[in-house]
């Protein structure tokens, strides 16, 4: 038969194949509603105040801590080594580097877990792995690693490992109590500028 | 001498069959290399390598140089375009010779002479020179792959580009036919 | 997956290689269609000849088709692939000297450069009027770079300035481009001219 006719037989199928399926954005949700809900039931997302507080002291190069508080919050206190990408922002393409790789452990924290938690679970829709959330935020934080409460007499002997791990791990991260904002100027040097790497070089293209 | 002594017909692929050969080799390129086919670009990194190579001070400060610069560092020649275009070269060679088609000759209608096709050629393609430049692209960079991607860029200057040749055909008909 | 070279599996170099066997791909299928001819080039604004409209329209819907199709199974990220952006001004300008070009000249870079590969001496001699004309462009460039810059649109595809997805665009694409075929088959057949 006629090559013409042969073509369309093809790429007319094709075509309606094509048409008729849902526009894959650029952005697209890699998982199912069903998918994110069984991950945020497990709440494997979250890691303790301990963990972090032991990458730290550790100097562990594989943590990457991320405020996704305001900048002024973030400016006040924060993190030893921690980047501010606001909750408003966290789609901003400068960030896309960070949030999507699969190299360092990203860890959400912000006052609570709410907001942490809304950044993993929008990160972790789209797809990204590696984020995590700081379990219990700062204020969790301020009790059990700069304020660790000590432990009654009674308690058993894990609970008094724990308690001089967090001391140990609340002075040498300069807590006892008192944010004290010079230590953390000690601990600002260290902070990582968040280096806007550019996002994935399209192909310069065109003739 | 006319050129009408070719009595045997040269075997041309079934411009469909060519087609979808063509759109393979395009999609490759979009998968490998995240852009498509081109051509002019070549033209303007070579361009770009006389001019710093002949004249450095002069070309550095000209506007076509810093701007080719902005979207490439490094050499000029070291470009996709340009190995593209080699292979090009590469291609039509063997595929001619496959075919039998090599052969030095001007190409002319013979209601024209071979000179006069050669000013129409070097006419035509100080116009195309200029304005592929000008349109950032020509038929195979904007036309082509811009239509595969769907860029509204390449599909109005496709439209320009034959747009154009279509309403001028009338006046260089003796040309051709 | 895709593009490979953007997603880091394959190297720069490696990139520049395979761009040289794309080339060489891109040559020979031209080279095979009739694209080193000046001759049936042309021949499609005079209608005894549409091989361009045929491999050129095919050639786009492949590739649009593929690339949507390895989207949707998920092989090629579209949204790093590069789309031509639109400078209104310039795009229109560049196609009408371009589209004059090709009429006068019988070729465009890709095509000149497949005849001049088999000998085609009229092609030799489009591809130095091609280096002139980049050339005076150059050379001139402050008197137009402004025309040049003028209206940028970003990059937008057609689908999205027409408010429809890509695929409904495609597929209409393949209407037309088949409707445009029966069409060219018919000149074909009413202005024939013999092989020259």
């Amino acid at each position: 038969m006629k090559p013409r006719v042969l073509l369309a037989l093809f790429i007319i199928p094709l075509g309606l194949i094509i048409a008729a399926v849902p526009q894959n954005t650029t952005k697209p949700y890699k998982l199912t509603a069903d998918q994110l809900l069984s991950e945020a039931n497990t709440r494997t997302q979250f890691v303790t105040p301990e963990t972090v507080a032991d990458m730290i002291v550790n100097k562990d190069p594989l943590l990457r801590l991320i405020d996704v508080r305001s900048q002024e919050e973030f400016e006040k206190f924060s993190l030893p080594g921690a980047v501010n990408i606001p909750l408003t922002d966290l789609l901003s393409d400068q960030y896309a580097d960070i949030l999507n790789q699969d190299i360092s452990m990203n860890i959400f924290y912000s006052n609570g877990s709410l907001n942490a938690n809304q950044a993993w679970m929008i990160t972790r829709q789209l797809g990204y792995t590696n984020n995590y959330v700081l379990e219990g935020g700062l204020n969790y934080w301020f009790d059990t690693i700069l304020n660790p409460q000590k432990p009654v007499s009674t308690s058993s002997d894990e609970e008094f490992a724990m308690y001089d791990f967090r001391k140990s791990a609340g002075q040498a991260l300069g807590g006892g109590g008192v944010v004290q904002t010079e230590q953390n100027q000690t601990a600002a040097s260290a902070r990582p500028v968040v280096k806007t790497v550019p996002k994935k070089k399209k192909a310069a293209g065109g003739c | 001498m006319t050129e009408t002594k070719e009595l045997r017909k040269t075997r041309y692929l079934n411009p469909y069959v060519g087609g979808v050969l063509l759109g393979l080799v395009l999609l490759s390129a979009n998968f490998i290399a995240g852009r498509g086919l081109g051509a002019s670009g070549a033209l303007k990194s070579t361009i770009v390598a006389t001019m710093t190579t002949v004249a450095p001070d002069a070309s550095e400060r000209s506007g076509f140089v810093k701007e080719f610069r902005e979207s490439h560092a490094g050499n000029p020649m070291k470009t996709w375009l340009v190995f593209e275009m080699l292979g090009v070269l590469v291609g039509g060679f063997i595929s001619g010779a496959l075919a039998g088609r090599l052969k030095f000759k001007v190409e002319h209608s013979p209601k024209i002479t071979s000179r006069k096709r050669l000013i129409l050629a070097l006419t035509g393609g100080i116009l195309f020179g200029f304005g592929s430049q000008l349109g950032r692209g020509c038929t195979s960079g904007s036309a082509l792959s811009g239509m595969a991607v769907l860029s509204l860029g390449g599909f109005i200057t496709m439209m320009a580009i034959f747009g154009t040749a279509f309403a001028l055909a009338y006046f260089f008909r003796k040309n051709w036919i | 997956m895709g593009p490979l070279v953007i997603n880091e599996i394959i190297s720069e170099n490696t990139n520049l290689f395979l761009a040289f066997l794309i080339g060489i791909g891109f040559g020979f299928v031209l080279e095979s269609s009739g694209f080193s001819s000046s001759r049936k080039l042309a021949g499609v604004f005079y209608g005894y000849d549409t091989v361009v409209l045929k491999v050129f329209f095919t050639g786009a819907i492949t590739c649009m088709l593929g690339l949507l199709f390895f989207s949707l199974f998920g092989w090629v990220d579209l949204g790093l692939v590069y789309v031509n952006p639109t400078f209104l001004t310039s795009a229109i300008l560049g196609g009408i000297i371009m589209g004059a070009g090709f009429i006068i000249g019988g070729f465009c870079p890709g095509t000149s450069f497949c005849g001049a590969a088999i000998g085609k001496i009229d092609g030799i001699v489009f591809i130095v009027g091609l280096f002139l004309g980049v050339l005076i462009f150059g050379l001139g460039y402050d008197l137009w770079d402004e025309l040049y810059m003028a209206k940028n649109l970003g990059s937008p595809k057609v689908s999205e300035s027409l408010g429809m997805s890509d695929g409904l665009f495609a597929f209409i694409l393949i209407i037309i481009a088949l409707a445009m075929f029966t069409v060219a088959e018919w000149a074909e057949k009413k202005f024939p001219r013999e092989e020259y």
